[in-house]
């Protein structure tokens, strides 16, 4: 079972606002998904460490410099920047 | 009753590679914001990062230098928070297989100073604020940073101060870092507790960040230390948090709680794969270490026969160490090339960026030249004085400035007759001598040394002029 | 013939009995037609495509030869980074987020001058079934719109099981490419983790999504995926196949071994069931040997794909913060609370479940139970697969256990939908490659699927097989949309 303040941690973690309309809800639909999830306690305990997935190592990049991306292309997406920078601006003021 | 201080280090010292850790944007410091940034540094969707090969080698190298044990296998992880410098909201770093582990860094007063493990990782962006505005530079998001950690061994601020002007210094010596803390290249965390002297239990302890001079740690600690000794001999609890240090106010302050308790939610990075380094590698990297700073200055005293003081002075800065190596060369006595660094060329290299930088007029070659003409007795000590000081303010060599005819020794005959002259022509100071006046001889050599053009054994004059008043 | 074919419409390029352009255009009508209903086109880009389309037929015009995918109209998921075309994830918080660099795979087709009709709808972030999670409205079955496409790259399969693309990307995760393949009656390809790069593709799990083709047969599938399956250096978990699989795509199967875990059958539709009874006896005309086994721990698997896919999902998606790209939202107190109301107005209910789900499951206290048990399952669930694997060739398997949903019935319950994946997930945990082929329809003549399942890098066995089934016994039926070639 999951609780409601567990959720509220969580989502706090997640940088998600859990509304007081949707908790309930939430809350319901969260347990569900971690008793399910909670199935794998069953399996007895493997001896296999999993490692990546396609046994690689040392994969590494030479230390050469290559020319940046341009400014404005950098900031392009952005909602909001200014002097060069991504901006987020204090609309409190 | 007596408090003691209990403290532990965690330094971030950026790394000096040519490009970022996982993208090939430049690692340079400065520029205008967000001209050093690519897609992956900015943490684009879809953007995947990849490991810069001499990151891995600068950290296994930092290992080393400080004696700890090189992991064979290691891997990186994904460490997680979101704050608006970290463009992924992930910081990739090493959690449970960091690639250093256990060394140790010995101070002077013979202690060791345990490294708990040294991690690599990606540094964050920059935030500016701008009247409750903020603005967003990733120009250092993705600048290499090792993570140098300590165990809670230092009991003084002084053993503190020493193990960041050591750890610095043996950075430098390696060439990982320039561990310029006015620039953030080198920035330490300090956690501090307080016990009573004589107990074994840890106290609680407080974290005070982002410390970026020496100076500062020094008195951060200080002001630290008194303060928890105050809260406890009021009977009041020392809080477990974190602290900023203002070095206006010389007071910490709590760092506003952030609303979110950490909880990092470390898990292996699925994007990069396993850090293997085999022994094989390892030792090729040993090898390759230049000589340390301590045992550089070990050296300079048991073999060169400089004293202490001197060899703690010319190891201190790498460039200088360097510099004094290759003016000994060949010659017959280092101790004369440790005086004219340390005497004379160091008062035109006098703060400490200058000796860092130690850019003079006069190459080690140059000077080499002047000590071996010493050696080979073409000229005396004064006059090679001199001359180093018109080579440091020219930047001509020695033998542009000494004429071929002042080379040499001066003739025995020579010599002799000056210092008749000498006693002839200054009777009052010959008075002066045999009244008791030792000093009063100085006059005469002077006047030898002077009309010799500094080529005469100043000891030897005053030899001679000494048994011609006696002989009178 | 109403069925696309690469080889065919190639012939027809360097035959000249029809331009690139005419080609292209008849695409895009045909999208502008039929889009309304499939809902399977996001974004259409009309300039690109012709501008594509004139080069291809300079080329030709000059006598030049072209490359076997030059001016085949095509389409990719919307969380293939495309440089200058707005890429979203189907999602409202990178709904006008515009690339400024091109995914890797896009890189390759771009050069081989591959047209590129549109970007496909999908689940929101990858995350769904059923297509229904997209922001933009889910994508249709073409064989019936009261249906849906499936998911995540619904939109994909509906282009291409729709005739509005000849080929396209998309990606799978858990079942991505294979279950909207089969839901749509058409092939899809999941290759090996690493075969195809990742660099460019919007991350939902790192450890589990792969690109890979969906086509109307298996012959367009290999070629595809010829093309594709790279080295790249941009992504460290690349390898790249050293082999072309398009080569080995006739062979005689005669004395294939292939498995059948018995796991795979359990609690599938009879119907389905029926579909894979009778493709188990094609094989055995075809002289393959069949071989059954049991592999207990694929019970674990579904659990075990959800613990780690959101794990990771949780870690992948914290960078939509409003402040590089994508939505921002307009009020707020201070940053962080700008970055809480962006992240919760612009994610749908789906997505933030599993970025709920992973983060619960790797924070302290709940970690060890979750992320680092499930993690260890993995390495099980990997073992038994490679132990599988020395009793057979290819392993066959339902697809999915059912055919494609009705509209709106996935959304109700998210653990009833989870189900559904059951066959498709033990691929992805253990970085194999399937290929999934239609095999017979459901009364109401909906499409039914099996999926062939490779060791590592045995992509060309799978297609082989695939091939062989697909030239006896194929079941492949025209949708009544698109071109009509």
């Amino acid at each position: 079972m999951v609780t409601k303040e567990e959720i509220m941690k969580i989502a706090i973690l997640s940088k998600l606002f859990v509304g007081e309309d949707e908790i309930d809800k939430l809350t319901e639909d969260m347990s569900g998904i971690i008793s399910f999830a909670d199935t794998i306690n069953n399996a007895a305990d493997a001896e296999s460490d999993f490692d990546n997935i396609n046994e690689l190592s040392n994969v590494l990049r030479e230390d050469e410099v290559v020319p940046s991306l341009d400014r404005d292309k950098i900031l392009e997406n952005a909602k909001d920047s200014d002097e060069g920078c991504f901006l987020v601006k204090n609309i409190m003021k | 009753m007596k408090y003691e201080l209990v403290a532990g280090f965690e330094t971030h010292v950026e790394l000096a590679t040519n490009t970022k850790i996982f993208c090939s944007c430049t690692t340079q410091f400065g520029g205008e914001p967000n001209t050093h940034c690519c897609p992956i540094c900015i943490g684009l969707p879809g953007t995947l990062p990849k490991l810069n090969k001499r990151v891995v080698e600068y950290a296994i190298r930092a290992g080393l230098a400080t004696n700890c044990h090189i992991a064979e296998i290691s891997k990186m992880d994904r460490k997680n928070y979101c704050y608006p410098d970290l463009p992924k909201a992930y910081q990739i770093s090493q959690y449970d297989k960091p690639l250093c582990e256990h060394g140790y860094i010995q101070l002077s007063n013979g202690r060791k100073i345990r490294i708990l493990r040294i991690h690599i990782e990606e540094d964050a962006g920059k935030l500016v604020h701008r009247r409750g505005d903020t603005l967003v530079d990733y120009n250092r998001g993705g600048v290499p940073l090792i993570e140098i950690v300590t165990e809670p061994d230092f009991r003084s601020v002084d053993e503190a101060k020493e193990y960041v002007e050591k750890l610095q210094l043996i950075m430098r010596y390696i060439g990982v870092s320039d561990c310029k803390m006015q620039e953030g290249s080198m920035r330490c965390d300090v956690n501090i507790s307080v016990r009573p002297e004589g107990s074994e239990k840890l106290g609680t302890r407080t974290e005070i960040k982002n410390m970026n001079s020496i100076s500062f740690i020094a008195k951060a600690m200080e002001y630290e230390y008194n303060r928890q000794v105050d809260l406890i001999e009021s009977g009041e609890k020392v809080i477990q948090e974190t602290l900023r240090y203002d070095d206006v106010s010389n007071t910490t302050s709590s760092m506003r709680g952030k609303e979110d308790a950490n909880d990092y939610r470390y898990f292996r990075d699925p994007d990069l794969v396993t850090i293997n380094v085999p022994r094989e590698r390892v030792e090729e990297i040993r090898a390759q270490l230049p000589e340390l700073p301590e045992a550089k200055k070990n050296r300079y005293v048991e073999e060169l026969g400089i004293p202490e003081k001197d060899a703690a002075l010319l190891t201190k800065y790498i460039r200088i160490a360097g510099f004094f190596e290759e003016t000994i060369k060949g010659t017959k006595n280092p101790k004369t090339a440790a005086n004219f660094i340390i005497g004379q060329i160091f008062r035109s290299v006098e703060t400490e960026a200058e000796k860092e930088a130690f850019d003079i007029k006069v190459s080690a070659e140059a000077l080499n030249e002047l000590i071996r003409l010493i050696d080979e007795g073409k000229i005396r000590m004064n006059l090679a004085k001199s001359t180093l000081d018109k080579m440091l303010e020219t930047g001509k060599r020695a033998s542009e400035l000494i004429d071929e005819k002042d080379m040499g020794g001066l003739d025995e005959s020579v010599l002799d007759d000056l210092c008749r002259q000498a006693v002839e022509g200054n009777p009052k100071a010959v008075a002066d001598y045999l009244a008791g006046k030792e000093k009063a001889v100085k006059a005469m050599v002077g006047f030898v040394m002077k009309n010799s053009r500094g080529k005469a054994d100043a000891a030897l004059a005053e030899q001679k002029i000494i048994g011609i008043i006696k002989g009178q | 013939m109403s069925q696309s074919n690469i080889t065919k419409l190639h012939e027809g390029l360097v035959n000249k009995d029809f331009s690139c352009r005419e080609l292209t255009e008849k695409y895009l009508k045909a999208i502008e037609k039929d889009n309304g209903e499939l809902n399977a086109y996001v974004t259409v880009t009309p300039e690109t495509a012709m501008e594509t389309a004139e080069k291809v037929d300079e080329k030709i015009s000059k006598g030049e030869d072209i490359a076997l995918l030059e001016g085949i109209p095509m389409t990719l998921k919307d969380n293939i980074s495309t440089d200058g075309i707005r890429t979203t994830c189907c999602s409202k918080i990178l709904e006008d987020y515009t690339p400024i660099y091109d995914a890797t795979v896009w890189k390759i087709l771009k050069a081989r001058n591959s047209v590129l009709l549109g970007k496909t709808n999908m689940d929101e972030f990858a995350m769904g079934s059923s297509c229904e999670t997209s922001y933009f409205g889910g994508a249709k079955n073409p064989h019936n719109t009261g249906h849906v496409a499936g998911g995540s790259s619904g939109g994909v399969a509906s282009a291409v099981g729709g005739n509005l693309a000849v080929f396209g990307l998309g990606s799978d995760t858990g079942g991505s490419i294979r279950q909207p393949a089969s839901f749509c009656g058409i092939v899809g390809l999941k290759p090996t983790y690493g075969a195809v790069s990742r660099f460019g593709l919007i991350a939902y799990a790192s450890s589990l999504d792969q690109i890979g083709p969906i086509t109307t047969n298996v012959e367009d599938t290999a070629i595809v995926f010829d093309a594709i399956s790279e080295y790249d250096k941009m992504d460290s978990t690349s390898k790249g196949s050293s082999v072309p699989v398009c080569g080995s795509l006739k062979n005689d199967i005669k004395g294939m071994k292939i498995g059948i875990a018995k796991e795979y059958l359990e609690g599938i539709r009879e119907d389905v069931r029926k579909c894979i009874d009778e493709a188990i006896s094609v094989y055995q005309s075809l002289g393959a040997e069949i071989v059954y086994f049991d592999i207990p721990s694929i019970k674990y698997a579904l659990p075990v794909y959800y613990i780690i896919a959101c794990a990771e999902a949780s870690s992948n998606l914290g960078r939509y913060d409003g402040i590089r790209y994508g939505y921002k939202a307009e009020n707020y107190r201070d940053v962080n609370d700008m970055i809480k109301k962006t992240r919760s107005t612009g994610f749908g209910d789906e997505v933030k479940r599993r970025i709920l789900l992973g983060t619960y499951v790797l924070s302290s206290g709940y970690y060890d139970a979750y992320y680092k048990k499930a993690q260890s399952l993995r390495g099980t669930i990997v073992k038994a697969f490679r132990e599988a694997f020395t009793k057979c060739d290819v392993m066959l398997a339902p697809t999915v256990p059912m055919t494609a949903f009705e509209n709106g019935h996935a959304v109700s319950d998210p653990v009833e939908t989870y189900q559904t994946d059951i066959c498709t997930v033990p691929v992805n945990i253990c970085g194999l490659p399937a290929v999934s082929v239609p095999c017979g329809f459901d009364e109401k003549g909906l499409p039914v699927g099996m999926q062939l399942i490779g060791n590592s890098f045995d992509e060309a066995k799978i297609l082989n097989a695939a091939w062989q089934y697909e030239k006896t016994a194929g079941k492949f039926r025209a949708a009544g949309f698109g071109v009509s070639l």
